[in-house]
């Protein structure tokens, strides 16, 4: 390896120079004569290289993390399987892909007229050069290049990106499957910081749209149907109903029904996800709608700016970690969600607006403060 | 006039500024780099549309880091960085072999421009915590980092996620600058 860098004519044994030392990471070429100038981890000074934890880890086999050039088959992993690491997909077509455990991050290649879904992703989920893919998506960063006709279930932490791709058509994710709860904690996602319906486009056409959001009655099950029985994935228990849906599902972008909307805050505590979860299924239940949801953890400055009037008493109860964040909305709403917190949430703290005339202000302060804090 | 301003005029000449172009390819881990640097939070870091400024101290200098967005549409625009940059900082995702060819071009690129010329050039092999990482070694020699001749170049692998051989980076970093800017 040494000898692609450029070496001084002052060495002393070619030889020697030929040969580095394994786990260099580092090396430097420089043959400005006027500064002095020794590459590491050469053998002309005493100090072995630097040896880094990547240098020292079992080394394994990427092919066991990678689909290539699959056609016409049903294929994943089982959960347990990925653990965490990063997996790619190239090339492949007619395919039925299951990725049903968390991952670090994922590259999807090339690949035409698939069915995929990705359990949750810590990192980047980044699609390349692909066609007619439906999907299931979790992660925390979503970006698109040059792909045609893609239809999306989206968990996204962050907004979405797409460069130079059509037809891209978006929904929120609807899955099940029993650890899919624990992949999305693995890989650090909430379930309840979903951008699913705000996409960023690196290159609009002025008089077309390159993406737009799916039909809210759209069935997850015919877009990306479930494993083939006699497959691998058939011990899996898969559910698609949207009551099972570990990301709740939000309206998002789409054009609201009423004008009446209603903050609603859960401060953290050891039940929070679960009566978060309660609240959604009764307010839905009253044919409320379930807008958008956050999670975020707020400083002691934040508490008066975004909930003004009714700040008093909250700050304590901001400091014992993140809180979650509903906008629920429908004609009746904050009434329904204070008759909500007194009969089911007695003893818990949580944050309800105090009118419909002060509701909306709640809503616009709390959700423009989490898009901040969620910011660079 | 008070002690304390008293003090700060007798203190030896304010830390040396020095501006840092942050470049590479979309995915790349650039503003994960930015973040970590800043020693921020990086669990919730979102794909960077237009560009990030952090400045940073470290050994004695101010580094005034810029961040720019590396998708393919709006690389045209990183020639409006170029200007008395100090130090170009490029991050390559050694994890992204299908995108090998594409990053090593645009560097080449780079290291053709006027403004650019003679700025020293670090290299990070980022994301070395992922399994189809290729080492530093690998990237240097498919990128002929050794034909490099007009200017001082370092590669160095590291985690921007973890942190790992990222100061060392900026070890090399700083020791190269002082050099430039006499």
């Amino acid at each position: 390896m040494g000898c692609f860098f450029s070496k001084k004519p002052r060495r002393k044994s070619p030889e020697k120079d030929s040969v580095l030392p394994a786990g260099d990471e580092s090396a430097t070429g420089s043959d400005l004569p006027e500064t002095n100038n020794t590459a590491l981890g050469s053998n002309s000074n005493q100090e072995a290289p630097k040896q880094y934890s990547w240098d020292k880890r079992e080394k394994v086999d990427p092919k066991d993390f990678m689909l290539t050039g699959l056609k016409n088959e049903t294929v994943g992993r089982l959960p347990g399987k990925l653990n965490g690491q990063q997996f790619v997909i190239q090339d492949c077509e007619n395919c039925n892909i299951y990725v049903f455990d968390h991952s670090a991050t994922i590259t999807i290649d090339d690949c035409v007229n698939c069915r995929i879904v990705l359990g949750p992703v810590k990192g980047s989920v980044f699609f390349r050069d692909c066609k007619e893919i439906k999907c299931v998506v979790a992660c925390q960063q979503f970006r698109t290049r040059d792909c045609k006709k893609m239809d999306i279930f989206l968990c996204c932490a962050t907004q979405p990106i797409i460069e130079s791709s059509t037809g891209m058509k978006f929904g929120c994710f609807q899955y099940y499957y029993p650890e899919l709860a624990f992949h999305f904690k693995d890989a650090g996602l909430s379930i309840f910081n979903n951008n699913w319906s705000n996409i960023h486009d690196f290159t609009p056409v002025s008089g077309e749209t390159n993406w737009s959001l799916l039909p809210e009655d759209a069935s997850v099950l015919e877009h990306v149907p479930l494993p083939d029985s006699e497959s691998e994935f058939k011990s899996v228990r898969i559910s698609t109903e949207a009551s099972r849906s570990i990301v709740p599902l939000t309206k998002g972008g789409r054009r609201k029904e009423s004008e009446e909307s209603c903050l609603f805050v859960f401060f953290a505590g050891d039940y929070t996800t679960a009566n978060a979860r309660k609240l959604i299924d009764e307010a839905t239940s009253k044919d409320m709608v379930l807008i958008q949801t956050k999670e975020v953890s707020m400083r002691p400055e934040d508490v008066n700016r975004v909930f003004q009037n009714s700040a008093e008493g909250l700050t304590e109860w901001i400091t014992k970690g993140s809180v979650v964040a509903l906008e629920l909305n429908g004609d009746g709403v904050v009434e329904a969600c204070r008759a909500m917190a007194d009969e089911m949430f007695n003893g818990t703290k949580v944050f309800v607006s105090e009118s419909k005339s002060t509701s909306s202000h709640d809503v616009d302060n709390f959700f423009n403060f989490a898009d901040m804090q969620m910011g660079l | 006039m008070g002690l304390l301003s008293i003090l700060r005029k007798l203190k030896s000449a304010p830390d040396q500024e020095v501006r840092i172009l942050l470049l590479g390819l979309d995915n790349g881990g650039k503003t994960t780099l930015l973040k970590q640097l800043a020693s921020e939070d990086i669990s919730h870091i979102t794909p960077t549309q237009g560009f990030n400024i952090k400045s940073v101290q470290s050994q004695g200098f101010k580094l005034n880091v810029w961040d720019i967005g590396g998708q393919r549409k709006i690389r045209p625009y990183w020639r409006n960085y170029f200007e008395n940059t100090d130090v170009l900082i490029y991050v390559i995702d050694s994890a992204d072999r299908k995108r090998f060819e594409e990053t090593g071009q645009e560097l080449s690129e780079l290291l053709d421009e006027e403004k650019l010329n003679g700025v020293p050039v670090l290299i990070f092999a980022n994301k070395q915590d992922l399994l189809t990482a290729a080492p530093a070694s690998e990237i240097a020699e498919g990128l002929n980092l050794h034909t490099i001749r007009d200017r001082m170049w370092q590669i160095q692998s590291c985690s921007a996620l973890t942190g790992e051989g990222v100061q060392d980076g900026m070890n090399w970093l700083c020791k190269n600058v002082t050099a430039k800017k006499k």
